[in-house]
């Protein structure tokens, strides 16, 4: 306990008015009053000598007599029988300050010759004289505790309603999690199929490709023997091998494929079979993608658990289906038929999905999205962006000013997934079973329309599915964040507060980062770690080195203000960085009451006699 | 020997790309810039402070060739040996005249002239130098202003001088004091102090291994090798050649020998050369800024006290010191290092030989006879002077840390202390107060008010301190500058012109301290008018004053560099320039002073002019009434005169912790009373342990001040106390402040007793209890005074310490009150409330109780007195008390008592001198308990005479914080005031 106000020790105030007659004057001979600088709580304790000649010290100690009370001697070494002089150096001092609050002091303040209490009491030895200007501090005090009250009074209304914001969104959040869980599942099954589907038709062409070639190599070779010719030929092929495995027609050369394919798709779908990895390291930060990568396989590790026993039974079943049977099911799930069927397809789809040898190119399917997403952003902007944004309007402005965070691509896929999703599920569920009713895969040559279409299809399906992957992430990652007692911080989420301290820009974005802005340059001063002090900080660590000194980090201090606002970037010791945020999310009702508690017993004890003054 | 900080090459890496990065606008200049980071970063050691990054003895070739000398090699023999106005005169000349011609060619060896004078107290004087009346090319440099005017009344006359003659030769003989004589031997030349008698005890000795060489100056005749001098391709020109100066000097009877800082070494110092030193190189006297210097090593740090004092059991105490202020190396032998001890008698005299070798000036030499430690620094100090005494605040806490950034800061910091009441007198700013590094003058973003600021902090009896460095920013708009380039204060380079270099503001140049003019007009800088921004409650602290310049010719303070913040690359474009050509952290050798003195000449000295200047300033500022203080970290002989030096800048390392012991007591032991390291360690983040430890040590130094490096963490007592745990540590900083403050009245009595003897405060074990052989080489545990021992706590978690407490009389610990025997090693248990310390049984110890938040405060605060008994039941002590500001004492205006007590009685009288005491200074303060310690039978009753008053003897605590021990005779109340005469009889 190392401050020295105490704010809460007025109750006693009237009692002790009476008791006491010298405050004002500070000069005068104090020890005639043995209970000087005792506060009111401890008045009962000194009652003690009215039945006995000696009490005992607070800490059992000793005993002292009367004589030995502020007798200017420490015989307590918790200095309980001088709680007026400088004698014990534990000692305490307790100042009325009427008119203002009471304070309690060091005894080493006691006759120091520096006026510590504004009624002067801490000095009465003579040397020093002190005016009590306990009045007029006292309505300084009053009139900025009456300012701070009226702004709790409005703030703690503004966080009740963020409170109650944050219970729907929070709630909302939670619902479409749900949802979104049961879209995956389902979406996963139709990824798999078209896969599979696309697959074999790129097996035909291949074969249909191997069988052109052929053709075409001894009909030229019967033409053509000439060694020019023959390099020539080489190097072409050897350009084909170069653009990779992607399954051309052999009539289709490389530039054909790119004239013939303007949709983005297909190129898309060449670069990510090249390099599977390419669309991760430019789209999405590390971070983000671990996170992703890590909950994707706790999730398929829940699955495998589930469901293991029952795939090898299951398995042979779906096999033994055809395919045009599979392809209905697959669209009857959602047509409605056939309802007791939907267990058995689960199941074959859970053991897809488990094939280790899928689990790359999953991944890679989820991350391609990151790739094609400014693409479907625009595709199903105008739908439905509205109505989820409303509730936290910071939260989209923030995402769409910055681009390089993570969170921006799932929180504006968000909309297309969530608004309409009956619809588009519905849309994507029809098209597959017309897919799988109209094409006859086992038709040469190929129809290359039908090919597309699969191709197609199945780009976007995948598409679809990272963008639900990515947001069930996101969603959860935001709901299992700490949002204090009240989710009273629900609001902070996706925020960032900025505040330009001269050539700086310093960026606070709770559970996320804090940041340091000069220009083009940034430096991180920290990553969320959590609330402290009771929810009265925010701390940020591990951000970047210091040269020569430890890793930045930043404080966020908290205190009731009526809006959100971020002050005072300071730096006390290198590389630690201390802020100071106002927000309504700290104007607490219980402090409220404390404040107009305090301002009540502070008018309370304004003394009728102090009209004198 | 240990690297202090191996990340540091790879962390300047780091900083490199930061550098880079700062100035992207300047890219074509970024490939040079990396290429000379390149190369200064592929060796990691150029980095650190390491020997062979500075230059050692091989490399300096004064000390090459007088290292490499054989014994006897010295031609010279005394001749004309006469007294003459009132000292020994003798001429030294080559024993074969013949050699002169053929060895030195047109060079010819000149006769030199030897002077031997005494002086009182046992003071013998040697001083050789060329003869001026052979007209040599100048005249070799004499530093002025160190030797204390009043010295010159103390010489005696010398009339008489004796003739002896034996098989060693003819001896001419002169009195010194009573008891010892000052001889000089003819052939070869030899000159020694020794008891009184033909066969009298040698006591000191100058050339008995006849390595003394004299360089003299010469004419440049032709380019040669030997006449520049080349380091990491810098040269220096020396326009008068090679002139340097050594010769050996044995101290006998000593089983040790101690002194010549500034070393990060043990007390005791280790032999240099001799069997079975390796690999070693000469303690070396050149001030420099060294970064991050390690502990355990000869090399030279920031100041320089060529005196060194040798102790043994059966003689006790001599001394030696060599008035010179060019660069200075000194070998200490060990025991058969000229394969003598194989033929050594066993009635030979047991010996310490040295070896003393400077790059430049004159022989001014001073034998001290002794026979006590503390007669020995008595008698340098009255060579020197005494230390001053301080003002009563500053020998309280300070606190300092680079930097205090701005007002509000302050504030923080300032009511911070008062909020967990913790008591502290001065708070500090460094460097980046200022606009610029422009001393004397504020950044007014963050000071605006720098004059409320300080009567706020004054308001509480608080003062604070700026600082103010050698280096002057050369800024057109910059007055200093202004005026001093127009009046042409600056050092000069050799080729005549302002010498610039290198420092925190820039591009930069050195004012000229060595002349008094130069000295009094800076003094003048420090009035509060020229000062703007200053109030009488402001003092100065002089750093960098080697003088520091980052890119001197010894090495490219880099790292200096680097932590200014990177100043950018247009310094390192000129440091690329410069890098291969300049050698130093400090002045070139060649650059030019007042009078034509080459910096060579008076380098360790010249810290000590500014210090000296500084001072004067503050006196002046003050109108004479108000003592200065100056806080300097170069330092020379004399600079106890002008104020506290520290140990410059340690590391938060156990190892640092350790050392500054040794060195705070050589320091002390050599004149500078005033000192002590910086608490927590300057560079790095201690643990809170080491914190802590750090601070129940540095409670007793000197010299209390926390400092810490701008990229520190934040370390404030309180900031440890966020939980339960850590606020056990912020309230082990705050006692071990409180110890400090408890016992202000015993330091103060101290300083005075250092202002007017010369003993230091902290000070040896040996000095206590010399002819205890245990303590010789102690350095762990320290006297503070003659009364309280202490013992520091220099490792982590430690359980057990062993302390020997020396002498016959038993100690009492000073916390618990527990009784140890003297003469024994005692296994203790090692607290984490304090580290031991304890009081010598037959002393009294006065103390303040209550604590306040500044030492101002505490004035009128009353005095409890802790009586340790001997066997004899008796004890005795000091209290000495003034106003704690002026030079009024100086007229008497002081309280000085002792206190003794014998036969159950406490007496309190008058210190008995002419000058003390009278009423001039009056106080009303009272002594409130007098604690007893070993009294048995226990009395009851206590009379106090003249009052005739009976008072209360009960049972009381010895401290009345923290300590739950044991009860202890207590005498409550006597409420004697300490001005007067009076008695308290126990009954």
């Amino acid at each position: 306990m190392n401050t020295i106000r105490l704010h809460n020790l007025l109750f006693f105030g009237c009692i002790f008015l009476l008791i006491h007659g010298i405050t004002r004057s500070a000069t005068s001979a104090p020890l005639k009053d043995s209970l000087l600088g005792v506060s009111p709580e401890d008045e009962i304790y000194y009652k003690g000598f009215s039945s006995s000649s000696a009490i005992k010290c607070k800490d059992g100690s000793k005993k002292f007599n009367k004589s030995q009370l502020n007798d200017d001697f420490c015989d307590c070494p918790d200095g309980s029988d001088e709680p007026g002089t400088s004698a014990c150096p534990s000692g305490k001092f307790y100042c009325k300050n009427i008119g203002h609050a009471p304070v309690i002091l060091y005894s080493s303040r006691v006759n120091d010759g520096i006026c510590d209490c504004c009624d002067g009491s801490d000095e009465y030895d003579g040397k020093t004289k002190c005016v009590n200007t306990c009045w007029e501090a006292g309505r300084v005090a009053r009139e900025k505790l009456k300012k701070k009250i009226a702004t709790y009074q409005e703030g703690v209304t503004i966080r009740r309603q963020e409170i109650e914001q944050a219970k729907l969104g929070i709630a909302n959040e939670e619902g479409e999690l749900l949802k979104l869980k049961d879209q995956e599942k389902i979406l996963k099954e139709l990824v798999e199929k078209l896969k599979e589907r696309k697959e074999q038709i790129e097996k035909a062409e291949e074969k249909e490709r191997l069988q052109k070639e052929k053709e075409e190599k001894e009909r030229k070779e019967a033409e053509e023997p000439k060694e020019n010719e023959i390099k020539a030929e080489v190097s072409e092929s050897m350009q084909n091998d170069n653009i990779g495995t992607v399954d051309q027609p052999p009539q289709d050369s490389a530039e054909d494929h790119h004239e013939s394919a303007n949709e983005p798709e297909l190129s898309d779908h060449s670069v990510e079979d090249r390099l599977p990895n390419d669309g991760v390291e430019v789209n999405e930060g590390p971070v983000q993608k671990t996170e992703q990568l890590g909950e994707e396989s706790t999730f398929d590790d829940k699955t495998g658990l589930d469901t293991g026993n029952q795939d090898d039974n299951i398995a042979e079943d779906t096999e033994s289906l055809s395919r045009e049977e599979l392809g209905r099911r697959v669209a009857s799930r959602w047509t409605g038929e056939k309802t007791e069927q939907h267990e058995e397809f689960d199941a074959s789809i859970d053991k897809d999905h488990q094939n280790p040898d899928e689990t790359p190119n999953e991944t890679n399917d989820e991350e391609n999205n990151g790739y094609v997403s400014e693409y479907d952003d625009h595709k199903y902007d105008d739908d439905d962006s509205e109505d989820q944004v409303d509730d936290f309007g910071g939260e989209d402005h923030y995402d769409s000013s910055s681009s390089q965070t993570p969170e921006s691509d799932d929180e504006s896929d968000l909309s297309d997934i969530t608004g309409t999703s009956g619809s588009w599920l519905e849309k994507i569920q029809k098209t597959v079973k017309s897919i799988f009713q109209a094409v006859n895969l086992f038709q040469t040559p190929v129809n290359i329309t039908e090919a597309a279409h699969v191709r197609k299809e199945y780009d976007e399906s995948s598409a679809k599915l990272s963008k639900i992957q990515s947001r069930i992430s996101s969603l959860r990652q935001k709901l299992k964040q700490d949002f204090g007692p009240e989710k009273e911080f629900y609001s902070f989420y996706g925020q960032c507060f900025e505040s330009k301290q001269n050539k700086y820009v310093y960026k606070v974005c709770p559970f996320k980062e804090a940041s340091q802005v000069e220009g083009y340059s940034t430096t991180r001063l920290g990553s969320w770690e959590k609330f402290e002090d009771s929810y009265r900080i925010m701390q940020f660590l591990n951000g970047d080195k210091c040269w020569n000194g430890p890793d930045r980090s930043i404080k966020v201090k908290l205190r009731c203000g009526l809006k959100n606002e971020l002050t005072d970037v300071d730096e006390p010791s290198r590389c630690e960085y201390l802020a100071l945020l106002s927000t309504p999310a700290l104007c607490l009702d219980s402090r409220l009451k404390e404040l107009q508690d305090k301002l009540e017993s502070l008018n309370k004890d304004q003394p009728g006699g102090h009209d004198e003054l | 020997m240990k690297i202090t900080s191996p990340s540091l090459d790879s962390t300047l890496t780091v900083s490199v790309t930061i550098l880079i990065h700062l100035r992207p606008f300047t890219p074509q200049k970024s490939p040079k810039i990396t290429e000379i980071l390149d190369q200064l970063t592929i060796s990691p050691d150029s980095m650190i402070f390491l020997h062979n990054e500075f230059r050692n003895c091989n490399q300096t070739p004064f000390c090459k060739r007088a290292r490499s000398r054989k014994p006897g090699a010295c031609p010279l023999v005394a001749i004309d040996v006469s007294i003459s106005n009132g000292d020994l005169v003798a001429k030294l000349i080559p024993k074969e005249k013949s050699e002169e011609n053929t060895e030195n060619g047109e060079n010819p060896i000149k006769p030199l002239v030897l002077t031997i004078s005494a002086y009182q107290d046992g003071i013998m004087r040697l001083k050789i130098d060329e003869d001026q009346n052979l007209s040599p090319r100048k005249k070799r440099f004499e530093v002025p202003d160190v030797i204390v005017p009043d010295f010159v009344n103390k010489k005696l006359w010398l009339q008489r001088l004796k003739e002896e003659e034996n098989e060693e030769g003819i001896f001419s003989v002169v009195y010194l004091s009573d008891g010892y004589e000052g001889v000089i031997r003819r052939d070869p030349f030899e000159v020694f102090v020794r008891e009184s008698g033909k066969n009298g005890k040698k006591v000191l000795s100058l050339n008995s291994n006849g390595l003394f060489d004299f360089e003299q100056l010469r004419d440049k005749k032709e380019e040669n090798e030997e006449w520049e001098e080349r380091f990491r391709s810098h040269t220096d020109t020396r326009p008068y050649g090679p002139q340097s100066i050594s010769f050996d000097v044995s101290f006998y009877d000593a089983d040790f020998v101690y002194g010549i800082p500034e070393h990060a070494t043990s007390l005791a110092l280790k032999p240099t050369r001799g069997p079975g030193v390796e690999d070693s190189e000469p303690y070396r006297l050149f001030n420099l800024d060294v970064f991050e210097y390690i502990h355990d090593s000869p090399f030279g740090l920031y100041g320089s006290i060529p005196f060194m004092v040798s102790h043994g059991k059966s003689k006790g105490s001599s001394g030696f010191f060599w008035l010179n202020a060019a660069e200075m190396q000194i070998d200490v032998m060990g025991p058969g290092w000229n394969n003598e001890s194989v033929l050594m008698l066993p009635s030979d005299q047991k010996r310490v030989d040295t070896l003393w070798m400077s790059e430049a000036g004159v022989v001014d030499a001073f034998f001290f006879i002794g026979p006590g430690p503390k007669d020995v620094v008595r008698q340098y100090t009255s060579v020197t002077g005494k230390s001053a005494l301080p003002q009563l605040f500053a020998t309280a806490y300070h606190q300092c840390r680079w930097n205090y950034r701005d007002e509000e800061d302050v504030y923080n910091v300032d009511s911070k202390f008062d909020e967990h009441d913790i008591p502290y007198d001065v708070l500090w700013l460094d460097i980046e107060h200022t606009d610029g590094k422009k001393y004397f003058t504020w950044d007014r973003m963050l000071f605006p008010n720098p004059e409320e600021m300080q009567n706020k902090l004054a308001a509480k009896g608080r003062r604070m301190v700026t600082i103010v460095d050698p280096h002057i920013k050369r800024d057109e708009s910059y007055y200093i500058h202004k005026e001093a380039s127009e009046k042409g204060y600056y050092v000069k380079d050799a080729t005549g012109k302002d010498f610039d270099g290198w420092c925190w503001p820039g591009s930069s140049s050195y004012l000229d301290m060595v002349n008094p003019e130069i000295r009094s007009w800076w003094a003048e800088k420090f009035s509060c008018k020229n000062y703007v921004g200053s109030t009488p409650s402001l003092y100065i602290w002089n750093d960098m004053n080697e003088p520091s310049v980052f890119n001197g010719p010894e090495k490219i303070n880099f790292i200096r560099l680097l932590i200014m913040n990177l100043i950018l690359i247009e310094i390192l474009e000129v440091m690329l320039i410069s890098a291969r050509d300049l050698s130093v952290v400090t002045m070139p050798r060649d650059a030019l002073h007042y009078g034509d003195v080459e910096h060579r000449e008076l380098h360790n000295a010249y810290g000590y002019y500014f210090h000296m200047a500084t001072a004067d300033g503050l006196v002046k500022r003050g109108d004479g009434k108000d003592r200065p203080f100056v806080l300097s970290r170069a330092f020379f002989p004399g600079s106890q005169r002008y104020g506290a030096v520290w140990t410059g800048d340690n590391s938060a390392e156990w190892d640092h912790l350790r050392v500054s012991v040794p060195m705070i007591l050589t320091l002390g032991l050599t004149g500078i009373s005033f000192s002590g390291a910086d608490v927590g360690g300057f560079f790095g983040n201690p643990d809170t342990e080491l914190l802590v430890r750090w601070y129940q040590l540095g409670a007793y130094y000197p010299f209390f001040r926390a400092h810490a490096h701008h990229d520190t963490k934040r370390r404030e007592p309180w900031l440890f106390g966020i939980d339960l745990v850590q606020e056990r540590n912020t309230e082990l900083m705050k006692e071990a402040i409180h110890v400090r403050y408890m016992l202000l009245p015993y330091f103060y009595t101290l300083f005075r007793e250092a202002n007017a003897s010369g003993i230091p405060v902290a000070r040896p074990l040996w000095m206590e209890f010399p002819a205890d052989e245990k303590t010789f080489s102690n350095d762990e545990a320290f006297m503070v005074g003659n009364s309280l021992l202490v013992q520091g706590i220099f490792t982590q978690r430690a359980k057990h310490v062993s302390v020997y407490l020396p002498g016959e009389q038993p100690w009492y610990d000073m916390k618990t009150g527990t009784a140890y025997e003297g003469g024994a090693t005692h296994k203790l248990t090692v607290l984490e409330d304090s580290i031991p310390a304890f009081q010598r049984a037959g002393t009294i110890i006065p103390r303040k109780d209550r604590f306040r938040r500044s030492s101002t405060q505490m004035e009128n605060d009353p005095y409890t007195l802790v009586i340790a008994l001997n066997s004899s039941m008796a004890a005795e002590g000091e209290l000495y008390v003034d106003d704690g500001k002026s030079f009024e004492f100086q007229q008497g205006a002081f309280i000085h008592r002792r206190f003794t007590f014998s036969n159950g009685k406490l007496t309190s009288s008058k210190m008995g001198t002419a000058t003390g005491g009278n009423n001039k200074f009056a106080s009303e303060c009272t002594v409130e308990r007098i604690i007893l310690l070993g009294l048995s039978p226990a009395p009851k009753n206590a009379l106090v005479k003249p009052a005739n008053q009976k008072v209360d003897v009960e049972w009381g605590p010895l401290l009345l914080r923290g300590g739950k021990g044991k009860s202890f005779l207590t005498i409550r109340k006597p409420n004697v005031r300490i001005a007067d005469d009076w008695t308290i009889k126990l009954s």
